[in-house]
């Protein structure tokens, strides 16, 4: 959504919400934080145990709620703990992912991922991109009451 | 009471005169449904599709959605705003007859004991400009019930379509002084008078669609307990808000809080008997099969209302059948209702 | 069309499954109470079945009865609704057993609306509407107007993928072409114009169409992939969604719906028929119909022996979404 950047562009933040599966992208979270790795703090986790649990309804509540990004991270294909719940995240992910870019949801804002146990690296690094991304297309204004039933005007 | 005449090309003009003292609201299908909405202070030519509107008026009262009030809450407690309540004052141009009377029957539930504020501030600065109709659906059954399409007991003022003219006729106080200072109209003479009673009486014969109420309130209650004819009359339906949302002396509603950090909102919202949670509490749920859910919606019409308040709780306007998805059609449940013998042996 | 030939075997077939107790419940067409209308016949009543009737107007997608109703049923189905009810069967929630499918090969399904805008007049004030070779034939007052049939149809009708049951007990009639091979981009109509939109301009549309919905439920009851007992709507621990239809809780409503009976969904065009404020439904149940079909080649309700589309995987399913 085209936004006006100026005034927001240096105070604002994205708020992300992340759903990480509990024994690999979770564990991959808490392996970044014991070992001091350093990642943006603008993310709040939501532990579940497979990425499997996440319902896309999750996803668009989220969206509407106003935070600017959505990430689903769960173990790699083949490596679930539950054998192969990722396989209907996988699924179930790309079908919402492609829905709500017809919508036309910005596609940056729902994120899919695999991210083992081992791998605090590379959530870093994706939190630190997915980051930089949204901060590209402004602020979740999707869901914003632009006209209050009244008829006046909210401010953006 | 006064009886003026107006070309329909002058229509907009009146209209726009009329606009100083009130909000016109008309006909419009410019929102993907038709329904009633602001006039946008041009356009007339709702008069060449307008029947009736899929959106009843009641939604102008009664609206699907309403802010009751917010509140916030902060460190010292809760602290509710005020609502806002002010009375607008709308012209409805153009009300079906049937449309009025259901604003009448609305009137009863609101202005009962407790005294709605949400729906008389809107209700009470509302002037109803009818107009008679010319072309009744074959759903329509106002005839039926007591009323017609050219019944003026509930507006205060009534269009009838004479040709390239409309006759005006005032009904009450309200609407004799819409037609005192205008100056698009002028007073109907009997020609204009006997055009319009042709016009009704064309009009009346095309309402097809009959039902006898006659007796209709004990019919139903002997019938109460035959299941096996409500069971089978409900099979089709799938229990949607169609009916009940749609029509226009349908009122009941739900009450919503909607909180989120510290801010919140009361909402009030349309709600339905044939929604299978309408009745259902922590314990049970009295309705649980769909059958007593049907049964329930024609009874409140056609047996409870007669049975408290001497009148029946539907004006025939035939958007319940018209709109429902499977066809349900409540004049052939009420026709085809048993008699009071089989009824009988079924207990 | 031979409409009448169909209709005679039906009711011949239908009375006979009664009579000889194969079915307890016939589940079929009759005609309703306005013009031009049908209804459904839901009867285990032998004097009932001479009201049974097959005609352009049989529009319901009666699968939506069968996980209501107990007993053994002997259901009419048009081709997409019997996609429906082989997608009920791989979900379980129908027995084949439990089932007679009587089949109807069907040319498609004449759309009032459309009939009303193109004849000027509306459905009460037509005289007839009747089938010829490959035209639609409307008589109003004073003229008889004709139609090329793609006019009329219901938009998912132009779209068909499958005019025939596939799944059946007895076939009504000869199996119909599909008039859907030619036709197949008009019933993308709505959403080739939604895709040519920007991302912005898409998203408005939807806020915009969704400011009239009531939460009425019509759609999703109407649905035969709609059949969970409890919908996520009427949680309340949590609650995700009040009833107040705001627009942008009407829109996560469908939203999740739809993502919900995806694989499920074989675009029978009910929801968008029963939307009493004519909300484009279809512009997303169809789009989602094509999702499923460019990311898994799967098409709801042809093969009742492979699993649903969303209970199963591929391990080698795409990787192209992931990061």
């Amino acid at each position: 959504m085209s936004v006006n950047m100026n005034k927001e562009a240096s105070t604002w933040e994205p708020r992300l919400l992340g759903f990480l599966c509990q024994w690999c992208s979770y564990a991959a979270a808490d392996l970044a934080g014991t070992s001091r790795q350093k990642y943006p703090a603008n993310i709040r986790i939501i532990r579940v145990p497979c990425s499997g649990r996440v319902d896309p309804l999750f996803i668009i509540r989220v969206l509407c709620l106003g935070f600017d990004g959505v990430l689903v991270s769960g173990c790699h294909p083949g490596d679930c703990h539950y054998q192969t719940g990722n396989y209907y995240t996988r699924r179930r992910m790309s079908i919402t992912k492609k829905f709500l870019e017809y919508l036309g949801v910005e596609p940056q804002r729902v994120t899919l991922s695999w991210v083992s146990a081992s791998e605090a690296g590379k959530l870093t690094e994706l939190l630190s991109e997915m980051n930089k991304e949204i901060k590209k297309i402004g602020p979740n204004r999707l869901f914003a009451d632009e006209i209050r039933r009244n008829g006046t005007e909210t401010s953006p | 009471m006064k009886k003026h005449k107006i070309k329909k090309r002058d229509l907009a003009k009146l209209l726009s005169e009329w606009s100083n003292e009130f909000t016109i609201l008309t006909p419009s299908r410019a929102e993907g449904a038709t329904k009633w909405t602001k006039w946008d202070g041009v356009d007339t030519t709702f008069l060449d599709w307008y029947r009736n509107t899929t959106v009843p008026p009641k939604a102008l009262f009664l609206p699907a959605m309403e802010e009751m009030f917010s509140f916030h809450r902060d460190k010292e407690g809760y602290h509710i705003e005020a609502p806002l309540l002010d009375t607008p004052k709308q012209l409805v141009f153009g009300i079906r007859p049937c449309d009025a009377r259901s604003l009448a029957l609305l009137d009863m539930t609101f202005r009962d004991a407790y005294e709605d504020p949400y729906y008389l501030a809107k209700r009470e600065g509302a002037v109803l400009v009818g107009l008679a109709c010319t072309r009744p659906y074959d759903s329509c059954f106002c005839t039926s019930l007591g009323s017609s399409p050219d019944d003026s007991s509930h507006v205060d003022l009534l269009l009838t379509d004479i040709g390239d003219e409309f006759l005006m006729e005032a009904i009450t106080d309200k609407g004799n002084k819409l037609l005192t200072s205008t100056s698009f109209t002028e007073t109907a003479g009997k020609a204009a008078e006997t055009r319009a009673k042709e016009s009704k009486e064309t009009a009346y014969r095309k309402v097809t669609r009959k039902i006898n109420v006659e007796g209709v309130k004990d019919r139903l209650l002997s019938c109460f307990d035959n299941k096996d004819y409500w069971e089978k009359v409900a099979l089709k339906c799938i229990s949607c808000g169609i009916c009940t949302f749609l029509c226009p002396t349908c009122y009941c509603f739900d009450i919503n809080d909607e909180f989120i950090k510290n801010h919140g909102e009361r909402f009030r919202n349309w709600d339905s008997c044939a929604f299978p949670l309408y009745t259902k509490m922590p314990v049970e749920n009295p309705r649980p099969e769909k059958w007593q859910r049907l049964r329930q919606k024609v009874c409140h019409k056609y047996e409870f209302y007669p049975m408290n308040f001497d009148v029946i709780g539907c004006t025939g306007c035939g958007r319940c059948i018209r709109l429902c998805p499977v066809n349900w059609d409540i004049t052939l449940a009420l026709t085809n209702l048993p008699a009071k013998a089989e009824c009988e042996q079924e207990k | 069309m031979k409409y009448g030939e169909m209709e005679q075997k039906l009711r011949r077939e239908a009375r006979a499954l009664l009579k000889e107790g194969r079915v307890d419940i016939i589940i079929g067409f009759e005609n309703g109470s306005l013009k031009f209308t049908t209804t459904p016949l839901i009867t285990s009543d032998e004097a009932d079945i001479d009201r049974l009737v097959i005609n352009p107007f049989i529009n319901n997608n009666l699968s939506v009865f069968l996980t209501e109703t107990k007993g053994r049923v002997g259901i009419v189905v048009k081709g997409c609704d019997s996609r429906s009810l082989v997608s009920l069967l791989q979900d379980n929630k129908v027995t084949r057993d439990d089932v007679v499918i009587l089949g109807i090969p069907c040319p498609g399904i004449i759309d009032l609306d459309k009939v009303e805008q193109l004849a000027g007049k509306e459905r009460d004030e037509i005289i007839d509407i009747s089938w010829a070779e490959a035209s639609v034939v409307v008589a109003v007052e004073g003229e008889r107007k004709e139609f090329p049939i793609q006019e009329v149809l219901y938009d998912n009708c132009l779209g068909c993928e499958l005019p025939t049951p596939k799944e059946y007990d007895i076939l009504l009639g000869e199996p119909a072409s599909s008039i859907g091979v030619d036709n197949q981009a008009d019933s993308l109509t709505k959403i080739k114009q939604l895709k040519d939109k920007p991302p912005e301009q898409r998203w408005s549309y939807w806020r915009n169409e969704f400011n009239r919905c009531l939460r009425c439920y019509a759609c999703r009851n109407i649905c035969p992939a709609c059949f969970c007992k409890r919908c996520f709507v009427e949680e309340s621990e949590p609650q995700w969604l009040l009833p107040v239809p705001k627009w942008q809780d009407n829109l996560i409503f469908q939203v999740t719906r739809n993502i919900h009976v995806v694989g499920r969904c074989t675009d029978c065009g009910e929801c968008e028929r029963a939307c009493p404020v004519n909300i484009p439904l279809r512009s997303l149940s169809r789009e989602m119909y094509q999702i499923a079909d460019e990311l898994f080649h799967y098409k709801a309700g042809m093969d009742k022996d492979i699993p649903p589309l969303m209970a199963t995987y591929e391990i080698t399913d795409s990787e192209d979404l992931v990061k």
